[in-house]
């Protein structure tokens, strides 16, 4: 479809249909409806422009403080750069800093998000396919006991995973944050409700017909028709674990294991600790926040041209 | 940042670990088998010991120790600072394995842990002893809950830091007594409406504490391991403190703030406010973090109600605990002990580390409280924390669930922190609150 700038070719649009024919019988015509474009309302706009703002406000502060040092992080505007760009010495500083911690960081929060957000994703895909597609007995009340898990919240499951996982002599190793990871029911509840509608029920009994297993129908036609919502889970799903706070901050130790949020929060402590350091930590915290961000960035970038929903919209005459 | 959710994050956890207050707890409180001979044995044994601090640099402490003791290793943990590590101490030791040997535990935080018995009681390891080496401040927060649950390690005595050029531009000289801290807090604003003579931060209840303390109050008393009394209402200090800051508040002569962020810290610099009262610990994190306003700063005592009687109390401080759990107890508290009263120990937690000391050694030498601080050109600052760490008024108990009241003091003096907020009334409401509270995990409360 094309499209054209308000008020050029649109407008003469229907001069395009056939002059009137004798009225036989009515002509309905040939080319296209014009499509009625909406005028951009003014109030509309400036409400976006507005919300764009507030919402790209403090990243644009982020990136600006990072370019400071501490000495211009506190005498400047957080909106204007200040004397000198220091950012790149500022992200020197981050990786160096405490024999390059913050890279360790980095790097369990990858495997954190990698391994607990794609392992959530799958385990959510199949369940909810499992729930949506199959009869069996019980399956109203696990469905009910997912949405019952939503309303938990993770801080009051906080202490007895510790106990759990403390008996089973995991805490203080990347399993502690990996393995809770791994439960998504707001993923299950999505995957669920998703695969009812795009898979095709018809489409399953012509594949069984055909002499389909259940494993090959899943990962050959399911699976493919799902990858929306699945990417739509791993994104929220990777969002989620790549913030995850509260459950590192309880489960591990040692530094070494932490993921990228509870070491910047360590590093937070430090910049205002009852006692100093010898390195001014403001410009380490702010810039290594800001670098913990951009992968994120980059994940929804990337992953969002598979964010299309309704792939099989129509392939089966219901 | 993430304070509000880490709040009730301990919240919950802390709930947790009270709750088994009054059982028979996990803890055995080590001292069945406690003897002071072994803790001086156990310096000359092989041991691994691992610690929790937060506190940055003091490896460097900790390895002097193991230069003189190179058979004991320590291993130095950084979990995150005070409610974080707090909440991971408390899981570990209710879970009975995870926790460190030795942990640095801030004394707001460590009646909880002294009266759940989850700390060794230090004095049938012959602690006892070290009674004279300290700051009688320092001395009485560790002894809680009949026993001694931990090695001062710094002090936090209050004083007050000033703009040198904020008070030279108005003429005036830094209040002594809380009359004229008012009079001077008109003066600041009217000369500049956006300056304002000092802040009160909504959030933070430990400078809460200390300012009621600071003004003669002693809102809270433990009898045993379970009579708790909180009164807030009927404390005289805290009453004195709420209206000196309510009316305060409301001719809006202060400003209420969240402190400790960034935006703070350029108000700090930039001289919007005239005055910052809190801990002697403070010299170091100023140099940090505005080290553009080197040399505008100077340190007074704190005002007082009447000229020439000194007054102060303390903000912040930490001790140093041996847990129940540890597997190395005797070389645990000979580590703790070493840390906070060695000479050579605490010179470097002071010069090192950065920390204000609570041990004599150095509070009545002369020639650490005549030492010139590179921040205050012109000034001995020591000197007046000293005075200051002396005028510390005695007989301060924090509560056995200190770190549950402190999370719910936003919620309810920070809410009359405000521009004609009633802060006595607050002050009423943070009483029930904490009433409540210890009445659900089975304290009696007075």
């Amino acid at each position: 479809m094309t499209t054209s700038a308000p008020g050029t070719t649109q407008a003469a649009a229907p001069q395009s249909a056939p002059p009137p024919a004798p009225p036989r019988k009515p002509v309905r015509p040939l080319t296209r409806r014009p499509r009625r474009r909406r005028r951009g309302s003014t109030v509309l706009t400036v409400l976006m422009a507005l919300m764009l703002g507030y919402t790209l406000l403090p990243l644009v502060w982020l990136f600006l403080s990072s370019t400071k040092n501490s000495e211009g992080l506190f005498s400047s505007s957080g909106l204007w750069f200040s004397n000198g760009f220091h950012l790149f010495g500022n992200i020197h500083d981050v990786f160096t800093y405490n024999d390059g911690i913050y890279l360790r960081w980095f790097g369990n929060t990858v495997l954190y998000s990698v391994v607990g957000a794609g392992g959530a994703a799958i385990f959510a895909t199949m369940g909810g396919y499992a729930l949506a597609k199959f009869e069996f007995a019980g399956r109203r009340l696990l469905f009910a006991l997912v949405i019952g898990a939503i309303s938990i919240p993770g801080t009051a499951l906080a202490v007895p995973t510790y106990l759990l996982f403390s008996d089973a002599g995991i805490v203080n190793t990347p399993w502690a944050v990996i393995l809770p990871s791994l439960v998504s029911p707001f993923g299950l509840y999505l995957m669920r409700v998703y695969a009812a509608d795009a898979v095709p029920d018809a489409m399953l009994e012509a594949a069984r017909i055909d002499g389909a297993g259940e494993t090959r129908i899943f990962f050959t036609i399911s699976l493919r028709l799902l990858a929306p919502g699945f990417v739509t889970v791993l994104l929220f799903a990777l969002v989620s674990t790549w913030n995850n706070y509260f459950l590192p901050l309880i489960l591990l130790n040692d530094p070494k294991w932490f993921p990228l949020t509870v070491g910047l929060n360590q590093w937070n402590s430090l910049a205002n600790g009852g006692s100093g350091g010898t390195q001014p930590m403001y410009p380490l915290l702010l810039t290594g926040s800001l670098l913990a961000i951009v992968p994120l960035i980059v994940a929804f970038l990337f992953l969002q041209r598979f964010w299309q929903s309704g792939l099989a919209a129509g392939g089966v005459k219901q | 940042m993430n304070r509000s959710l880490l709040t009730a994050a301990t919240a919950a956890v802390l709930a947790l670990g009270l709750t088994a207050c009054g059982g028979s707890g996990t803890g055995t409180g080590g001292s069945s088998q406690a003897d002071p001979a072994a803790v001086r044995e156990a310096l000359d044994k092989p041991a691994d010991i691992t610690f929790w601090t937060w506190v940055p640099n003091i490896d460097k402490t900790v390895a002097l120790f193991e230069k003189k003791y190179p058979k004991i290793h320590v291993k130095v943990v950084n979990v995150g600072q005070s409610e974080a590590q707090y909440s991971k101490l408390q899981a570990a030791l209710k879970a009975g394995k995870g926790a460190p040997d030795v942990a640095q535990i801030e004394y707001f935080a460590l009646p909880q842990f002294a009266i759940t018995k989850q700390l060794v009681d230090l004095a049938g390891y012959g602690a006892t002893g070290l009674k004279d080496k300290f700051a009688p401040s320092a001395w009485s927060q560790v002894n809680v809950a009949g026993g001694m649950y931990g090695i001062p390690q710094d002090t936090g005595p209050m004083a007050m830091f000033y703009r040198k050029d904020v008070l030279a531009g108005l003429g005036a000289t830094p209040p002594r007594t809380w009359d004229e801290f008012n009079a001077l807090a008109k003066k600041i604003h009217a000369a500049d409406p956006d300056k304002y003579i000092t802040y009160t931060d909504p959030g933070d209840a430990g400078t809460g504490n200390s300012m009621i303390w600071q003004s003669g109050g002693f809102p809270y008393k433990v009898t045993g391991t379970t009579g708790v009394a909180a009164d807030l209402k009927g404390d005289p200090g805290a009453q004195k403190w709420a209206g000196t800051y309510g009316a305060l508040l409301k001719d809006k002569l202060l400003d209420t703030t969240p402190s400790w962020n960034d935006a703070w810290w350029k108000s700090m610099a930039a001289g919007k406010y005239a005055i910052w009262m809190t801990g002697a610990w403070a010299p170091a994190v100023m140099e940090q973090n505005m080290p553009q306003s080197k040399g505008q700063w100077d340190v007074a005592p704190m005002p007082q109600t009447t000229a020439g009687t000194p007054a102060s109390a303390e903000n912040g401080g930490s001790s140093v605990a041996v847990t129940a759990q540890s597997a190395n107890k005797a070389a645990s508290v000979a580590f703790a002990q070493w840390l906070d009263s060695d000479p050579e120990a605490v010179t470097s937690l002071n010069k090192d580390v950065g920390l204000f000391p609570a041990t004599k050694v150095l509070l009545d030498d002369p020639a650490f409280r005549s030492a010139t601080v590179p921040y205050f050109p012109g000034s001995k600052p020591n000197e007046i924390f000293a005075q200051m760490s002396q005028a510390v008024r005695p007989g301060w108990q924090y509560l056995p669930f200190q770190v549950y009241a402190n999370s719910v003091y936003k919620d309810s003096v920070g809410q009359a922190l405000k521009p004609g907020g009633d802060v006595p009334a607050a002050l009423s409401a943070w009483q029930d609150r904490i009433t409540t509270f210890g009445k659900e995990q089975g304290f009696t409360m007075k």
